[in-house]
């Protein structure tokens, strides 16, 4: 009696185990506001395993950290210090981040240019004019890598006027936040986008790859273009910086919203566009503004020889129309 | 007046010295316009209001009203001293210190008001509806004929708000695909009436209630919105169904306080809803342009554009979109029309009429569109009053 019971109990567990592996994945959709824009999850699994309450929060306590539109952040206290302040696991991985990419790219991008992005009117409080060139020289002296460290969660500022903005890293980094969340949660086919960055890992019920488009460069939000190129980019992250959509109009020229930190001068290039493709988003987030200060020639060139980071390029040629290219490392993905 | 002048004649000997017309014009900061203003109530004052802040455009230097309290309410909002104050408009058409006039009467007094202050050869920025009737609308056009450099710009603000202007470009260049709907509400929970400190001044202060002095509802409210469909496909409609009533204050008033009317715009296949009522506030303010791609949906001073889900849906074959500052959509699928909401779309439209009348060009909002409206009003009362099918007729050439 016992041993069959025993029996029939094994059996019952054995088709409830089989049931489960076999039951099939549901596909689950999150959509919520963070960061003034949207963000949605797609993610494949048996069943609803994260929720929106989940992502909204994390993202919430995210802006505690690093948001320059809430002004009790850390970021903010950090700006109004006269030395600097303890910062949290987040700022510092952003911040580290940021030293490194920056130092990769020989500073042309770079944490500690907000007074620049506040001068040139892309901050939260508008001025009312350009700034002169003298007024640039003086916002440069308070700008670069070297005028903070970081010692254990103490973030040092040499002089009170330092200033950081993160706004370049941060929104790719809070969407690998949001993957290592799914991935907690044992969840490991999904697409995540947050404004336009995204991370993607698996594949859909049917082996199909994610399939990513890349917007077309009108900028005209009401009356969008058509998709200028569909990708399925696989395991890793895609972001985009641009110059279409985000700029002033001053004399006739576009002002970007892209500083040169070493310049002190919004960007002037043949840039429009850049996609980048790198195994993470606070990675391909934290180089895809550089490429745009960088120009065609030394993005090209700084990319050749990389598997693991590679851009989709939109630029303006000398005749002025519009021409694409792509590097190695995103050849792929088409 | 005369540094102005001598500016312009130095101007044109410098022209001859290859000075660019860019350094003349940085030098000549002309003198603020002088305007008076006839009609001190709720929009003379309003607009009184709006030209204060604009010091380097308009010096207010006299004000006329029939009602005392209304002149010495109107006296304290000056920032220049005392203002010469006049009871009778005529005596104030003969005071030389008066560029430009801005008539702010009831819409019965439109018409003879106006037609003085053109005879006077000032400039006139003339209250909405243009005219209390047809006949009226079309002897202003006349009277304007050959008077080019004299600038008469009608009061439908709502042409000039970057707004409106952007929702004009936006049909114009067929976002919205075919548009063959038009929905605008201008609602209220409320008797529409101002207090009266002396029962003798009903008439005179409530004038909106009575037909001798107003077009009611569709006069004062919906013209904005029958105006703004008018410039934007740059025409008027044909035909006009009214119905309405005094359904909420039975209070001897005479003009309706419920009001609906289509409109049918035949050469664009068009059908235009507008309504008004005193008795819900709910919609309050709705104006809403629905096409075969999208809806606009308009407040006075912001709008959301809404593409038709279908669209949307159009997308769906991919996963996610990767861009720079991606566009952004509310939980209603909609995304706001500017970032921001504009000011009130009066200050816009004092802008240009100041920018009109230093370069005498024809306004936006000009004695021929003002016309094209004010007739469309009246045919839509026409229809609600006499309880008719109104149609356009083919004399009135604009």
């Amino acid at each position: 009696m016992k041993n069959k019971l025993l029996f029939l109990t094994g059996i019952v567990v054995i088709i409830l185990c089989a049931s489960a592996r076999q039951r099939p994945l549901q596909r689950f959709e999150l959509k919520g506001f963070a960061q003034g824009t949207t963000y949605s999850i797609i993610y494949y699994a048996a069943d609803s395993l994260v929720s929106i309450a989940q992502t909204d929060s994390l993202l919430k306590r995210f802006d505690r950290s690093v948001s320059l539109y809430d002004p009790n952040s850390l970021i903010s206290q950090f700006n109004r210090s006269a030395k600097g302040i303890q910062i949290d696991e987040p700022f510092r991985v952003l911040v580290t981040r940021a030293i490194q990419i920056s130092k990769a790219t020989g500073g042309l991008v770079d944490p500690t240019v907000k007074p620049l992005v506040d001068a040139w009117g892309f901050g939260v409080v508008k001025p009312t004019r350009y700034p002169n060139k003298n007024e640039i020289k003086t916002l440069l002296k308070n700008i670069g890598i070297d005028k903070i460290y970081l010692k254990g969660r103490y973030l040092h500022k040499k002089s009170a006027a330092v200033q950081l903005d993160l706004n370049g890293i941060a929104q790719g980094y809070s969407v690998d936040l949001l993957a290592l969340l799914l991935e907690r949660n044992h969840i490991s086919n999904y697409l995540i986008e947050l404004g336009g960055e995204l991370r993607i890992k698996g594949r859909k019920p049917n082996n199909e790859p994610f399939k990513v488009g890349i917007e077309g460069i009108s900028g005209n939000d009401l009356n969008p273009e058509p998709m200028r190129k569909v990708i399925e980019p696989g395991d890793g992250a895609i972001t985009t910086s641009g110059n279409y959509r985000k700029h002033h109009k001053a004399g006739g020229k576009q002002v970007s919203h892209l500083m040169n930190p070493l310049t002190g001068f919004p960007m002037q290039n043949e840039m429009i566009s850049v996609t980048v493709y790198a195994r993470d988003a606070i990675t391909a987030d934290g180089f895809d503004n550089g490429f745009m200060v960088m120009g065609l020639k030394r993005t090209l060139a700084f990319l050749a020889k990389r598997k693991d980071m590679g851009a989709y390029i939109v630029y303006r040629k000398a005749d002025g129309l519009v021409a694409d290219t792509v590097t190695s490392g995103f050849k792929n993905k088409n | 007046m005369e540094r102005r002048t001598f500016l312009k004649n130095s101007g044109l000997v410098a022209g001859g010295l290859v000075l660019s017309n860019n350094l003349i014009a940085a030098n000549l900061v002309p003198n603020p316009i002088k305007i008076a203003v006839i009609g001190c109530g709720d929009r003379g004052t309003g607009i009184m209001h709006i030209l204060n802040g604009l010091p380097d455009m308009f010096r207010i230097t006299a004000i006329c009203d029939v009602l005392d309290f209304r002149l010495a309410a109107a006296q304290k909002l000056s920032k220049n001293g005392v203002l010469k104050a006049y009871a009778d408009y005529r005596k104030l058409l003969d005071d030389k210190d008066v560029d430009a006039v801005i008539v702010a009467v009831p819409l019965n007094l439109h018409y003879p008001i106006a037609t003085d202050v053109i005879k006077s050869g000032r400039h006139l920025y003339l209250e909405k509806t243009m005219t209390y009737n047809i006949e009226q609308a079309l002897d202003l056009v006349k009277l304007m004929d050959g008077r080019s450099k004299q600038v008469l710009q009608v009061g439908h603000q709502y042409r000039y708000s970057p707004l409106y202007y952007r929702v004009k470009e936006m049909v114009n260049k067929g976002f919205l695909g075919k548009v063959t709907q038009v929905d605008c509400r201008w609602d209220r929970n409320g008797d529409w009436r101002r207090p009266v400190p002396n029962a003798s001044l009903e008439r005179a202060i409530n004038w909106r209630m009575y037909k001798e002095y107003s077009g009611g509802l569709m006069a004062e409210l919906l013209s904005h919105q029958i105006d703004f469909i008018n410039w934007i496909f740059d025409t008027h409609p044909q035909e006009f169904f009214a119905t309405g009533g005094i359904d909420v204050f039975k209070d001897g008033r005479e003009t309706y306080d419920n009001v609906q009317v289509m409109m049918r715009y035949p050469d664009l296949g068009l059908i235009g809803n507008f309504g008004a009522m005193c008795g819900n506030a709910h919609d309050g303010y709705l104006f809403k342009i629905k096409g075969t791609l999208g809806t606009v949906s308009l407040l006075t001073d912001q709008g959301m554009f809404f593409p038709e889900k279908k669209l949307l849906k159009e997308k769906g074959t991919i996963d996610g979109v990767t861009g720079a500052t991606r566009i952004m959509w509310n939980k209603e699928g909609g995304t706001p029309i500017l970032p921001e909401p504009t000011k009130d779309g009066t200050w816009y439209a004092f802008k240009d009429f100041y920018a009109k009348v230093q370069a005498k060009e024809l306004p936006d909002s000009n004695v021929f569109t003002g016309a094209r409206t004010a007739i469309s009003v009246h045919l839509a009362n026409q229809s609600l009053y006499e309880r008719k099918i109104s149609t356009w007729d083919k004399s009135y050439m604009l």
